[in-house]
Formats: structure tokens, C-alpha cells, sequence
């Protein structure tokens, strides 16, 4: 029998490419739905892992095609600036490709590092309920400790700009190391992101926008660096499940950050931090009871 | 950005340190790996990667680093349209 379904692959893909862009933690759903379903299924499973490669590179895949151009750009920035040995502040598109180089680095590497020993320490359902409650609490956190809601001026103005001009080198690597935090279940890359992009002066809309760049070579790496076990004998009786997953998972990621960028531009991660205030809150206590 | 000349030289000693333990840590299984290495594990068989990979990432930020304080301050360049 198949370790995984292929109706489950379906809901774990459709649910990872909305939470993994969402700011509600991937990691954090898709240890306690399982649990909340009855379905035999476990994070540190050898098969699901596998399985969660795949819907990892499909939705690397879908943030780099929908910010292609703007990847573009940041490549001939990043090239021009190699090229003169010098970050030129006119260069928004080099500046931008730096915050995103220093913001991958810490995320990377505390992800090489602390995901196996993290991963096995939070493994239980409960654990990720309660880290979910966290994260609501630190979502609210962001928007009640961000400077004041910025007032552009230019309206014609580009986001990739305005980020470029805000954000420092300091500040990014302060975001992409709390990015690190998703490595914990019920924490989210995302929310911490785009929370460390309020706190330095963002708007929402803009700290949207950086949080999806800078996850994309990190979550791009992460499928990259595992896609061998999908593909070794770790992978077997799971490939197809996981490819269904990963195109579902494709599709609501596409969705997702479409959704994201317009709902930024007039809301805030309030309604995100109630979302997870009272699930996680909910699903610990009602773990804690059964 | 100020430029440091003056650390071209330690950073590219430091990448191409952190690229050596790189290498060792990619060739030499835990075992094998000298006892002041993070993972090293008597009698273990097991290749760390990822702490190669590390390795290997942080080096080539130094040589980044190094490479752009060879630089001289903001070039000459033509107005733009």
C-alpha cells in the first residue's frame, strides 16, 4: 500500500503552496492536519519529506516565473555591480540583489545546520499548535511594533525601488535570519519575513514583495538539496503522489501570491495573526485533551 | 559602502580556508574528520554535506567581500538617460 494517496497528495499540496506563502507556517499545517484527518502520516517520515521536496520546487518554481522579470533585473544589477566592484545607490536592482544575497545567507545556513536537530526536537502535533499560537502573537507583534504606515509621495514609484532605498544591509540580514525561525513547526518564514520588513519601515505591500524575492532561492535550495531522496529510493511509491502534489501545489501558490500582493496593498497581517491566535490555540488545547 | 582594503588580504585567507574544510568535510567521512571539527563522530561513516556546503558558502562570501573592496570608490560612469 501506498505510503501517501493520492487524495492526500492533492489536499497536502493544495494546502502547502497557500501556507507556505501564506504567514500561517507550511511546516506548522501540514504536521497538525494529519493529525486533525486521522491519516497515518509524520513529518520526519522518510517518505513525506520526499513528498514535500517536490511541492517545495514547484512553488520555488511558480515565485521565480511570477517575479521573472524583476529577477532579470536583479541579476544584470548584481552583474553590473560585480562588474565595477561597487554597489551603486542608483542602482536599485543591484542594491536589491545584495539585500537578497545577505538576507539568503543566514537562512541558508542556519538551515543547513539547525533543520535536522529542529525538525527532530519539534516533532510533536502539540508542539506545532502552540508555535502556531506563537506566531499569531508575533504577527500582531510586527504590526504593533512597525513605524508608522509609510505615505509614498511618488506614486508611480516601483516597489523593487522603494525596498531598495528603505531596507540596509543590517536589516536585511536581520530578516533573513528570522526567516531561520520556519524551521521550527508552526513559525513562519514568511510572517517573519515580511514582519522584519514592517519593523524596518516597509509597507505591507513592500514587505510582501521582499519576503516572496527573499524566499525564493531559499525555498528553490531547500527542494534542491533534498530532490536526490525523491528521486533515490527514498522516493519510491511516493513519485507520483508527488508530482500530483506538487502541481497542486503550483497552482495555489500562484494563486496565492496574486492574492497576497493585491490584498497587501490596502490590509495588514491582522486578520493572519487572529487566524493563528485561535487555531493554534484551539488545536493545543484540544491536543492537550485527547 | 566604505571600502577596507586593508581586509582584502584576511578575507581571502579565510575563504580559502573555509573552502579546505569544505573539501575535507565533502572527501572525509565523520570519522575520518579531525576531532576539533564540528560532527566528528569515531567509527562513523557518514559524509557531512551540509557542513561542507556551509563551509563552502560562507567562503564565498569572503571572496565577494574581498573582491569588492579591490574596487575604488564610486566609477566614472556616463549619465544615464
Amino acid at each position: 500500500m501506498d505510503p501517501i494517496s493520492y487524495f492526500q497528495a492533492i489536499v497536502l499540496g493544495l494546502l502547502q503552496g497557500v501556507s507556505e506563502l501564506f504567514p500561517i507556517s507550511s511546516l506548522g499545517h501540514s504536521v497538525v492536519l494529519p493529525r486533525i484527518l486521522g491519516w497515518n502520516i509524520h513529518q520526519n517520515d522518510d517518505y513525506f519529506l520526499s513528498f514535500l521536496v517536490a511541492t517545495h520546487c514547484a512553488t520555488a518554481l511558480v515565485l521565480l516565473l511570477f517575479f521573472i522579470k524583476d529577477w532579470a533585473r536583479i541579476v544584470k544589477g548584481l552583474g553590473r555591480s560585480l562588474r565595477d566592484r561597487y554597489i551603486d545607490p542608483d542602482d536599485p536592482y543591484a542594491k536589491l540583489g545584495w539585500l537578497i544575497v545577505v538576507g539568503t545567507i543566514p537562512a541558508g545556513l542556519l538551515g543547513l545546520l539547525l533543520e535536522h536537530p529542529l525538525r527532530t526536537l519539534f516533532a510533536s502535533t502539540q508542539t506545532a499548535a502552540i508555535f502556531l499560537f506563537v506566531n499569531g502573537l508575533m504577527l500582531f507583534g510586527a504590526e504593533a511594533l512597525r513605524r508608522r504606515a509609510p505615505v509614498r509621495s511618488e506614486e508611480s514609484i516601483r516597489s523593487d525601488e522603494v525596498i531598495a532605498r528603505e531596507l540596509g544591509f543590517r536589516e536585511s540580514l536581520g530578516i533573513g535570519a528570522a526567516q531561520a525561525l520556519a524551521l521550527i513547526p508552526g513559525l513562519s518564514r514568511s510572517g517573519a519575513s515580511m514582519g522584519g520588513g514592517l519593523l524596518a519601515g516597509l509597507s505591507n505591500e513592500e514587505a510582501a514583495r521582499f519576503a516572496f524575492l527573499l524566499a525564493t532561492p531559499i525555498i528553490g535550495a531547500a527542494g534542491l538539496l533534498k530532490l536526490p531522496e525523491l528521486l533515490g529510493s527514498q522516493g519510491d511509491h511516493v513519485r507520483g503522489q508527488a508530482l500530483v502534489g506538487a502541481v497542486c501545489a503550483g497552482i495555489t501558490a500562484y494563486l496565492s501570491v496574486r492574492f497576497l500582493l493585491r490584498f497587501f496593498e490596502t490590509n495588514r497581517l491582522t486578520p493572519f495573526a487572529i487566524y493563528c491566535c485561535a487555531v493554534g490555540a484551539v488545536l493545543s488545547v484540544a491536543f492537550a485533551l485527547a | 559602502m566604505t571600502k577596507r582594503p586593508q581586509l582584502i588580504i584576511p578575507a581571502v585567507v579565510l575563504g580559502v580556508v573555509l573552502w579546505v574544510i569544505a573539501i575535507v568535510y565533502w572527501t572525509q567521512d565523520a570519522g575520518s574528520l579531525p576531532s576539533f571539527f564540528p560532527g566528528h563522530s569515531a567509527g562513523s561513516t557518514h559524509i557531512h554535506f551540509k557542513h561542507g556546503l556551509a563551509a563552502a558558502i560562507v567562503g564565498l562570501g569572503c571572496f565577494v567581500f574581498a573582491w569588492f573592496q579591490t574596487g575604488g570608490d564610486r566609477p566614472d560612469r556616463p549619465p544615464t538617460s
